[in-house]
């Protein structure tokens, strides 16, 4: 639970439109630090969608995106589209918010410690010892510090995505984003990678979660954001909301996904 | 028996001619492969691009130096560079006829075709690549030139790398049509010492069995090359 | 652009196509039937022939075309044997020399293009077929070899259209096929790029051919793998 008043992350009133198909019709959140978002949400409401916007791996056709004070500068083109004023602002609040993806994107060609020390070492230009030391203590922290110099091809799916975690916390992210982290994995999986999340969250981090993980959006997370075809339908705690949201989307949603 | 002398290293044998011949052989399909990968790269953007112009282009390459017979190539560089290098010479007040050199026409012409095949291995290197690392690259604050020194090229090389093995040894063998220019390698060298001994199966055997060597030791090379890369994937390159 | 001398030269070039089709259907066929025979040695578990097999392929694939067709053309008038039997005017003409020594090679590459399709050839049907009686020739007749081509027919088109650039090849062993005559005009004129404007587009077209006409027979061959015709649909209302 956080009681911070510092305002992590924000977005105002993001929209997004794939031609004629208008994704997100005006999202906007705030992210205290330490909070847990977990955002819910059926196929196709733009949930992934919108997580992609807030790391400009998508670009918002209108809105704002604001990292710990730091507005992403944006500009209008000829065609009306909107993009980045500046790209290497961009990578530089990128630097800021640690993804990880439903399908690891782990760099096939390294091994699991050469990809957490990737980030910090070439992006950072953090020295080499030192980005070497907490990438270890990392992977032990996630549960795989044996697993220093293997590659990712050799890694279960739960393995692999413990490093893909480790490798965006190597980068001392103001705010972790998760797409979905579970969705790709085999059931027996699923439970390493929620574990190393909640124990995240019960460190105090900033995390974003699109999931799918009933569990985690009731127990770990301290609000819950349920999307509905492009627009945030409810908002609030997920002990509120789970017992009474007063929407009759959100209730079959749930049904739907109880296991 | 005088064969044996004939390709040893005694005063009348022509084994160091040949060995000599051989090293060239290999040096000017280096040269080619280096220039072909230029080219190649090259065209695998143009074609991989967004521009329907550079496709064109890229694809019209590809074809033409595909689809023309290796010969008529060597031709185009080795006697349009000639004239070509004459009318520069001219220009500089030189007279008479300037020749290309023979090594550099043939690795330009070999050079050239190598580049269209190397393109489409690296056309498909690129594109069996995952697209979601390429996004962890971004994702993680990558800029593009980082992303393309780091993660792009390291993987299109180790996908590229067996269909690479294959353009050397094609490029090894084109290398042999080399020898119409006059350049001393080894066909040349080979067609010369039957011509002077009147040893044509001798000669032409014993050129061939060289040929047969380097081809095999390319193999061997690219074997543990692939071994060695393959080495992150689960079950070998091209799987996993 | 001098229209005349272009003219002019594609008049000669295309003279000389009978003689380039020539040699690229006769090596071509030959090839293949020998092709057909060293796949055979090879997927038969039979360890001598496959040793053969392998060693010609080994052979026929690690050396130049060029390197192949001297041998042929001026190391068998070594053999006195040759030189008295009944084939030596066959042997002498420089384009059943060529002939041969495209075929001989174009088999090396073929063989291997064959047991790859063999090999392709799904277990499962093999055993279906077994399981209701069939073996030995009838087995390969109706099952194998049907399937197997459709299998090898993509790298075979590969390999044809490779042949009919390697035809070019014969003009250094005096045959008058289009590039001989191209190099020739060059060399008199040395207008190059002109002359390999227009050989490039004979080339081109004829390649052109050869791959609709591999891609008509794909098609011809593949009809269990596009989609139903509508009259054979099921519908409702039909038996089963």
């Amino acid at each position: 639970m956080s009681q911070s008043p510092v305002v992590a992350l924000e977005a105002r009133n993001i929209h997004k439109t794939y031609g004629a198909l208008a994704v997100l019709k005006g999202i906007s959140l705030q992210a205290h630090e330490g909070d847990v978002i977990a955002i819910l949400g059926a196929s196709g409401s733009g949930k992934s969608t919108f997580l992609r916007c807030i790391n400009m791996l998508e670009t918002p056709d209108d809105g704002e995106i604001i990292v710990a004070g730091e507005t992403i500068l944006m500009r209008r083109r000829h065609d009306g589209r909107l993009e980045p004023r500046d790209r290497k602002q961009v990578d530089r609040i990128r630097t800021e918010l640690g993804m990880v993806f439903q399908s690891f994107n782990l760099w096939s060609h390294m091994t699991i410690l050469q990809n957490v020390i990737e980030g910090p070492i070439h992006v950072q230009k953090r020295p080499r010892a030192e980005c070497m030391a907490e990438a270890r203590a990392l992977l032990e922290k996630v549960g795989i510090g044996d697993k220093c110099d293997h590659y990712p091809a050799h890694l279960s799916g739960g393995q692999q995505q413990r490093a893909a975690i480790a490798r965006a916390l190597a980068m001392r992210p103001k705010v972790m984003l998760f797409d979905e982290p579970t969705s790709a994995l085999d059931p027996e999986l699923v439970g390493e990678v929620l574990r190393v999340m909640r124990a995240l969250a019960e460190e105090g981090r900033t995390m974003l979660v699109v999931t799918h993980e009933m569990g985690f959006a009731r127990n770990v997370a301290d609000r819950v954001m349920f999307l509905d075809e492009g627009r945030v339908e409810v908002e609030g705690p997920p002990a509120e909301l789970f017992r009474d949201s007063g929407s009759e989307r959100f209730r079959q949603f749930i049904s739907g996904h109880e296991r | 028996m005088s064969m044996l002398r004939l390709i040893g290293f005694g005063p009348e044998g022509w084994a160091g001619l040949l060995l000599l011949a051989a090293l060239t052989t290999i040096a000017v399909t280096l040269t080619a492969l280096a220039i072909g990968a230029v080219f190649g790269a090259l065209v695998a953007w143009a074609r991989l691009s967004r521009s329907l112009t550079a496709r064109l282009l890229g694809d019209a390459y590809t074809t033409v130096f595909r689809g023309v017979p290796e010969l008529l190539v060597i031709y185009l560089c080795y006697f349009g560079g000639s004239t070509l290098v004459t009318r520069i010479g001219a220009l500089f007040g030189g007279e008479g006829f300037m020749g290309l050199p023979s090594f550099l026409a043939g690795a330009l012409a070999v050079g050239t075709i190598s580049g269209s095949y190397q393109a489409e291995v690296f056309r498909g290197a690129y594109l069996a690549m995952s697209p979601g690392e390429i996004e962890a690259g971004r994702a993680i604050g990558m800029s593009k030139m980082l992303r393309f020194r780091r993660i792009i090229i390291p993987q299109v090389l180790r996908f590229a790398l067996p269909g690479l093995g294959n353009v050397w040894q094609l490029s090894l063998k084109d290398s042999a049509l080399i020898s119409v220019t006059g350049l001393a390698e080894l066909l040349r060298e080979s067609q010369v010492a039957a011509g002077s001994t009147h040893e044509y199966l001798l000669f032409f055997a014993t050129g061939g069995a060289l040929y047969l060597m380097m081809t095999s030791v390319s193999n061997r090379v690219f074997d543990a090359a692939e071994a060695h890369v393959g080495r992150s994937f689960r079950g070998g390159i091209g799987r996993g | 652009m001098d229209i005349d001398f272009l003219t002019s030269t594609f008049l000669q070039l295309l003279a000389a196509v009978p003689t380039t089709i020539g040699l690229f259907v006769l090596s071509v066929s030959s090839g293949a039937v020998l092709a057909v025979v060293l796949a055979w040695m090879r997927v038969s578990g039979n360890f001598v022939l496959d040793r053969i097999a392998r060693a010609y392929v080994l052979v026929f694939r690690g050396s130049p075309l060029l390197i192949q067709m001297f041998l042929v053309y001026y190391g068998m008038s070594q053999f006195g044997v040759i030189r008295r039997s009944l084939i030596w005017p066959l042997l002498r003409d420089p384009f059943s020399c060529a002939t041969i020594s495209l075929a001989l090679c174009t088999a090396g590459y073929a063989a291997e293009i064959f047991r790859g399709g063999v090999l392709g050839v799904p277990g499962p049907q093999i055993e279906a077929a077994r399981a209701c009686g069939m073996s030995g020739f009838l087995l390969v007749r109706r099952i194998i070899a049907p399937i197997a081509l459709r299998q090898a027919l993509p790298a075979y088109s590969t390999e044809v259209v490779l042949m009919m650039k390697a035809t070019a090849l014969a003009s250094l062993v005096t045959v008058w096929e289009v590039t001989g005559v191209a190099q020739r005009i060059i060399s008199h004129t040395y207008r190059t790029m002109e002359v390999f404007l227009c050989a490039a587009a004979i080339y081109l077209v004829l390649n052109f051919i050869i791959v609709r006409l591999m891609g008509w027979l794909e098609y011809r061959l593949s009809p269990h793998l596009r989609a139903m015709p509508q009259h054979a649909r099921p519908r409702p209302g039909m038996v089963g």
